[in-house]
């Protein structure tokens, strides 16, 4: 009976006082790290909806112009792995960005890339940086890599279909060795040991190709990680601004650099191209 | 035969309107107007100017759409003005309970992060809005974050946001990020400099294009606090 | 039998007409065209047709001119402002005003504003709107001074005082409380500019400056930029660059007089 008339007792306060309660003493720490909550329009399609207004051939008048375009690649060899970018975001035919950090740092573990929609990519691998933090601290060892990519393939498969886009590699080093995946927004979770993904993908992927081997030098793996991107930038326009180069290895990853396509266009310029007979060096690595 | 037969009385009463006519929720529109953020050594200086329109026709020639957050940020809203009012409401709410919760106020790196989430938890219905958070850091070092409606974000140095952005920004990146200029000097921007050029940009942008003009506000953010400083612009 | 391709001998070309529609319907944007966003407005008072314009052109949210000329000349006594499309308004205008000098010589009279109009009208109307031009027309004949608005797709309206333009609602407002019969050539002149100015500060299609043009018996006068409300001001600063700013790739010097020394002897074969 007391806890009945204790429930009408409770409703005389007023609800500003109620959620001010809410937020400090009724503090649910299951609910406040679950699954993130997004707010969906109030009409019959939410879907169609927001296709309408984000997709890039839809004719409606003030279209939300979200940022698109990459090259971005990354491939196992004897030393770990490479992951290398490109640094373009373009909105239609605009440059949004010349300087956008296309690889993730996870954290001093992981490392993730990002192709597709970037607030997209950044969003869901910092909720994955956080989960892995969280599984960090409940098991007391690091992730693997094959596990944080499939939490990540399962979060953004819960949303398949609404329009989320992105295609991403999570590369890291784990008990395991060395670990390469490619997760995109369709649910393909694929473990591999060369990727590239972005409009870009299929310039860089012909270098890529055509100039790897697995017991290539540390040296060499990052200068065929560069050039590849290189010859993206100079055929897709949707690529370009600058390349950022990483090198994971077993003790975490490695930034390598940040290079410049303008200057690097006129380094490569000056060098002897490469030749598929003879003796000539597919790639001219300068220490 | 009797005249009144021939016509079909049930056609007659029937809606001329055959196919179903496709109704769509349209909560978005375009108001115009132009932002620009610069960052310095121990400044950040946030312009925008004050024009609100729709269509051909101006529907404020004062109505800010820069505001201060904190004593440390500045976010300059562009895009559709409704959206941009409702976020920088949510925000100072957050703000507000974020004072109460830590007796302290949000740090601007928090605070951009925070930015960042309340867009993306609008993924699905995002606000149309641009976003340029002007301010400075713990260090008391300035610096600039840009936004995409759904809560894409970077740090950067400067910043052209809003309809004369591709105007804008190709002259700031000549200017300041010392684009395409071989041998020039990179010496640290000094405030009086950002001021000029800040200046120069609006009265150019509003030359040539038709939703940026009639007053330029600016704000400059330093350890010591924001200042403001309003300025005429052309009002054809 | 050989097929000769000819060469079109003027007038409208309509070969890629449905390759553009079927663009179109693909989702390609056409190239925009340059509209004359535009207030322009005349009047009739006492002894003549007065007539004002803006002076901005825009390509969608872009200035395109910021000082172009919308008043055109059609015949010595008659002048028309054009509003839309600037091309079709400036071709239109054009076209007309050649057939006007064509008929003057023939007829060896005036042109009448009548004449004008009617070529005007017939002319879009046939193209049924797809030349954007909308028009006032404004003159002095043997009927004293006659003034018309013209729409794109050939409808007419003879009236006192017209607008016409994105900027005609403001230009109209300032018109409807202040126009009256008989007004002094000042006084027209001063309330035409008072609604171009509220159609330059109040619709962001029009802008810059207000073109005049007063037309009475035998005497026509073209105040061009009769006002400049919207002059720039100074900028802040010089924005020009040191020498050697511009990065130099390749540098080749070439003479291009060769100079051989000794003399040659002339040739007398």
């Amino acid at each position: 009976m007391d806890s009945f008339v204790n429930n009408f007792k409770k409703s005389t306060s007023t609800w500003e006082d109620q959620s001010l309660l809410d937020n400090f003493v009724n503090f649910d720490p299951v609910k406040e790290f679950s699954l993130p909550t997004f707010d969906i329009p109030s009409c019959l399609n939410p879907i169609e909806f927001l296709k309408a207004h984000t997709d890039e051939n839809s004719t409606t008048e003030c279209r939300i112009k979200l940022e698109h375009g990459t090259t971005t690649l990354s491939f196992k060899f004897q030393g770990g792995i490479i992951v290398a970018a490109d640094s373009r975001a373009s909105s239609g035919s605009y440059i949004a960005s010349q300087t956008v950090k296309k690889i993730i740092e996870i954290n001093p573990y992981l490392l993730g890339t990002m192709a597709g929609g970037a607030a997209d990519c950044s969003f869901w691998e910092r909720e994955l940086g956080r989960r892995c933090r969280l599984y960090e601290l409940r098991n007391k060892e690091r992730i693997s890599v094959a596990a944080a990519s499939k939490l990540l393939a399962n979060m953004v498969y819960a949303y398949k279909g609404m329009g989320l886009s992105m295609g991403t590699m999570v590369t890291g080093w784990d008990k395991t060795g060395p670990n390469l995946f490619y997760v995109d927004s369709d649910g393909t979770r694929l473990k591999g040991d060369l990727f590239s993904v972005g409009s870009g993908s299929t310039f860089a992927y012909g270098v890529l190709d055509s100039g790897f081997d697995y017991e290539l030098s540390a040296p060499e793996a990052i200068e065929l990680g560069r050039r590849s991107i290189y010859q993206a930038t100079f055929r897709d326009a949707a690529s370009g601004g600058s390349i950022n180069v990483y090198h994971v290895k077993q003790d975490g990853w490695e930034f390598i650099g940040n290079y410049d396509v303008g200057d690097l266009h006129w380094e490569y310029q000056d060098q002897p191209k490469p030749s598929l007979i003879g003796d000539v060096p597919m790639f001219n690595i300068q220490s | 035969m009797n005249p009144v037969s021939l016509y079909d009385i049930d056609s007659l009463t029937i809606s001329p309107v055959e196919a179903p006519v496709e109704r769509q929720f349209y909560p978005y529109a375009d108001n115009g107007g132009t932002s620009l953020a610069i960052a310095g050594a121990d400044y950040c200086l946030v312009a925008s100017d004050t024009r609100q329109s729709s269509g051909y026709s101006i529907s404020s020639r004062y109505s800010p759409k820069a505001f201060k957050l904190t004593e440390k940020a500045v976010l300059a809203t562009n895009g559709f003005f409704a959206d941009g009012l409702a976020l920088t409401k949510r925000l100072g709410q957050k703000l507000e309970w974020y004072k109460h919760a830590h007796d302290k106020e949000m740090s601007t790196r928090a605070l951009a992060q925070m930015l960042s989430n309340t867009l993306y938890y609008k993924r699905f219905f995002p606000y149309y809005v641009f976003n340029l958070l002007g301010g400075i850091d713990e260090q008391g070092r300035g610096v600039v974050y840009s936004y995409d409606p759904v809560g894409s974000y970077e740090p950067e140095m400067y910043r052209a946001g809003g309809s004369a952005a591709s105007l804008v920004q190709p002259f700031l990146d000549n200017q300041v990020g010392l684009k395409n200029q071989q041998g020039a000097q990179r010496t640290p921007l000094p405030l009086d400099t950002a001021i000029r050029i800040a200046k120069d940009a609006f009265t150019s942008a509003t030359e040539r294009d038709i939703y940026t003009g009639d007053y330029l506000e600016i704000f400059v953010i330093r350890q010591e606090g924001v200042t403001t400083e309003r300025i005429d612009l052309k009002k054809d | 039998m050989t097929t000769r391709l000819e060469q079109p001998k003027g007038g409208f070309n309509f070969d890629n007409y449905q390759r553009n529609v079927f663009l179109e319907q693909k989702g390609i944007t056409l190239p925009k065209m340059t509209k004359t966003g535009t207030t322009i407005v005349g009047l009739i008072y006492k002894d003549g047709v007065c007539l004002g314009a803006d002076t901005r052109a825009t390509a969608g949210p872009i200035v395109a001119d910021k000082n172009c000329e919308k008043i055109h000349y059609l015949a010595p006594n008659i002048h028309c402002c054009g509003a839309g499309t600037a091309a079709d308004t400036e071709y239109t205008t054009a076209l007309i005003s050649s057939q006007l000098e064509l008929h003057r010589l023939t007829t060896g009279r005036k042109s009448r504003v009548a004449t004008a109009l009617i070529m005007l009208k017939q002319m879009l109307f046939r193209y049924q709107g797809h030349i954007g031009a909308a028009l006032v027309l404004g003159g002095y004949d043997i009927n004293g001074p006659c003034l018309y608005t013209i729409h794109p797709h050939g409808s007419t309206d003879k009236l006192p005082y017209v607008t016409m333009g994105s900027g005609s609602l403001a230009a109209m407002s300032v018109f409807e409380s202040r126009w009256r019969k008989d007004l002094e050539r000042q006084e027209a002149i001063d309330l035409v500019k008072d609604a171009i100015e509220s159609g330059i500060f109040n619709d962001l299609g029009s802008g810059s400056n207000v073109d005049v043009t007063v037309i009475e018996k035998d005497k026509v006068d073209v105040y061009r930029n009769y006002a400049k409300p919207n002059e720039r001001g100074q900028k802040e600063q010089s924005y020009k660059f040191n020498r050697g700013t511009t990065a130099i790739l390749k540098e080749s010097i070439k003479d291009l007089v060769i100079i051989t020394e000794g003399i040659e002897e002339m040739d007398i074969s």
